[in-house]
């Protein structure tokens, strides 16, 4: 049986494997296969820069590491590491949550009357075809090449995903529990507080986290269209002044802060909707 | 009574937007209260995008050369992110020792947004077409592979016991449970994936290209030509839309039971 966990797996015997795989990995399956398959990835990585020609164009992974810690005391331009992770947060976060706060007010008020949806949702049904990296050059053009840019650029992709995942949260609500809770005596306030608002919980939570993953690909892309400090920023200038090292510690800065937003984001469902998590 | 309330909301939602268009109006050729440098008026911007036809000025193509620059990298690199992302999604969640060795590596990559690469990318490859094409490619095969994992997880167990029951190998129960169960997963990230490509090409093209939408409006930024920057956002949200319709009849049509 050992064999069929690590080798090679003839797709005779995949019946056996199969059924393996619904017995879950067990921890320490996880942690060794995951344990091994970096490093021999990062090894794989590290020989052919030493050995081949990649090592002109690219570090060496260790090489990485070690100038991405040093970064944090160096500076890279004018800031160190955690200043422009920094920068780019605050974009982030300042955008996500104006976004965030007007998307979940709107996108209930439209969910629960009938005229408020039909004024705004022809707007967003326009709006939302397009992609928001592809308003980047009229927001320049609009507030200059300042934060206000980077906000609205973040407000807008959080705000529209935010605004429809809570719309259809409340439209998917069975009318009968609205009517049940009213016939049993419930006012107005206590149907919203305890049948609507746990229902669309789930759905704002979808909302939030696409949203955030989408507004950390954006602050990225608007950075390395124009800025003068973030991760962005840093990837770009290692373009331009042809800076590999540079560019692979922007991109891991990104890679982790990505991250830990989504980690954080599921924490926070599994904690806020616990009883009913996405995708389970 | 519900027809005439149909009514109703159909006449707000028009209102709504002619509102919109004559107030766009109104700022900019009505009372010039917003320079024509920052925003151009919805006159001008239809005017730009029938002139924008035949016109090469003032950015080397014109608008359908743009459109099928952008659409040629973004479809190849999403048809080969496709290609090879969904059969490997299936392949990792169906056999666990490919889960156990890939998905640390894939979960390591996907963190990083797709546009994140493109600097990487230009060095290596220099700024030709194969930088975009692996652009897209990454951007899109994320959701591609996610889906189909958890697609294929989400396989009742008890609907694989009844195939092996019946003596199904496990080839078939691939094919006939799991792959079928899978479909509408499937699908959900094929449109994810497609919409990806879309926004990863135009954002590639604002960084670094000499043609498509992208380059196009990043252009009208320079000079200040708010017209073709509108007319270029038009073009590739329709697209975008068009492109979102298409996958949507075609995953109505192959997923069963629903």
């Amino acid at each position: 049986m050992v064999v069929i966990h690590l080798g090679f797996v003839p797709p005779e015997k995949w019946q056996v494997d199969m059924r393996l795989n619904q017995d879950k990995a067990t921890r320490f399956q996880k942690i060794f296969f995951s344990f091994l398959s970096i490093s021999v990835f990062i090894l794989i990585w590290h020989f052919a820069v030493v050995f081949t020609e990649l090592g002109n164009i690219m570090p060496s992974p260790f090489a990485i590491i070690k100038n991405f810690a040093v970064s944090f005391v160096k500076p890279v331009g004018k800031h160190t590491m955690p200043v422009h992770i920094a920068y780019s947060l605050r974009r982030v976060l300042t955008g996500f949550v104006i976004g965030s706060c007007t998307g979940i007010f709107l996108g209930i008020a439209m969910g629960l009357n009938e005229i408020v949806s039909s004024i705004f949702k022809p707007v967003f049904e326009i709006i939302r075809p397009i992609p928001t990296i592809a308003w980047i050059p009229l927001a320049i053009i609009w507030f200059g090449i300042g934060e206000t840019t980077k906000y609205f650029l973040i407000f807008l992709v959080t705000f529209c995903n935010v605004t429809i995942n809570a719309y259809d949260g409340v439209r998917s609500i069975d009318s009968d529990y609205i009517g049940a809770a009213k016939m049993l005596g419930a006012n107005p306030v206590r149907v919203f507080g305890r049948i609507i608002l746990p229902a669309c919980v789930p759905y704002i939570f979808a909302g939030l986290q696409t949203a955030l993953g989408y507004s950390w690909a954006t602050v990225v892309a608007a950075e390395m269209v124009r800025s003068s400090e973030g991760v962005g920023w840093m990837i770009i200038t290692g373009q331009s002044a042809n800076n590999m090292m540079q560019i692979m510690m922007g991109i891991l800065a990104v890679g982790v802060i990505g991250f830990c937003l989504t980690t954080l984001m599921r924490v926070l469902e599994a904690r806020l909707c616990s009883w009913r998590e996405r995708g389970k | 009574m519900v027809k005439k309330k149909r009514v109703r909301n159909t006449a707000i939602s028009i209102f709504t937007l002619l509102m919109i268009v004559f107030i766009w109006w109104l700022v900019t050729d009505g009372l010039h209260l917003v320079a024509s440098s920052a925003m151009a008026s919805p006159v001008k911007v239809v005017q730009t995008f029938f002139q924008k036809m035949t016109d090469k000025s003032p950015d080397g193509a014109t608008l359908l050369q743009h459109t099928l620059a952008s659409l040629k990298i973004a479809m190849v690199g999403y048809f080969l992110a496709v290609i090879i992302g969904v059969p490997l999604g299936i392949f990792m969640a169906w056999i666990k020792v490919v889960d156990l060795m890939v998905r640390p590596i894939f979960d390591l990559i996907r963190t990083i947004p797709g546009i994140a690469w493109i600097s990487l990318l230009i060095i290596v490859f220099g700024v030709g077409n194969t930088s975009r094409y692996i652009v897209v490619f990454l951007a899109a095969v994320v959701p591609c592979i996610l889906n189909s994992f958890s697609g294929i997880k989400q396989t009742k167990d008890v609907h694989l016991w009844v195939g092996q029951t019946f003596g199904a190998g496990s080839r078939q129960l691939l094919w006939s449970v799991a792959i079928p169960t899978a479909l509408p997963m499937i699908m959900t990230g094929v449109k994810v994936a497609l919409g990806a490509s879309w926004m990863t090409i135009v954002a590639a093209e604002l960084l670094a290209s000499s043609r498509g939408l992208g380059f196009m409006i990043q252009q009208g930024r320079g000079i200040y030509r708010p017209d073709i920057i509108m007319v270029g956002m038009v073009v590739i949200g329709i697209i975008g839309g068009i492109m979102a319709k298409v996958l949507d009849l075609i995953s109505k049509a192959i997923i069963k039971g629903r």
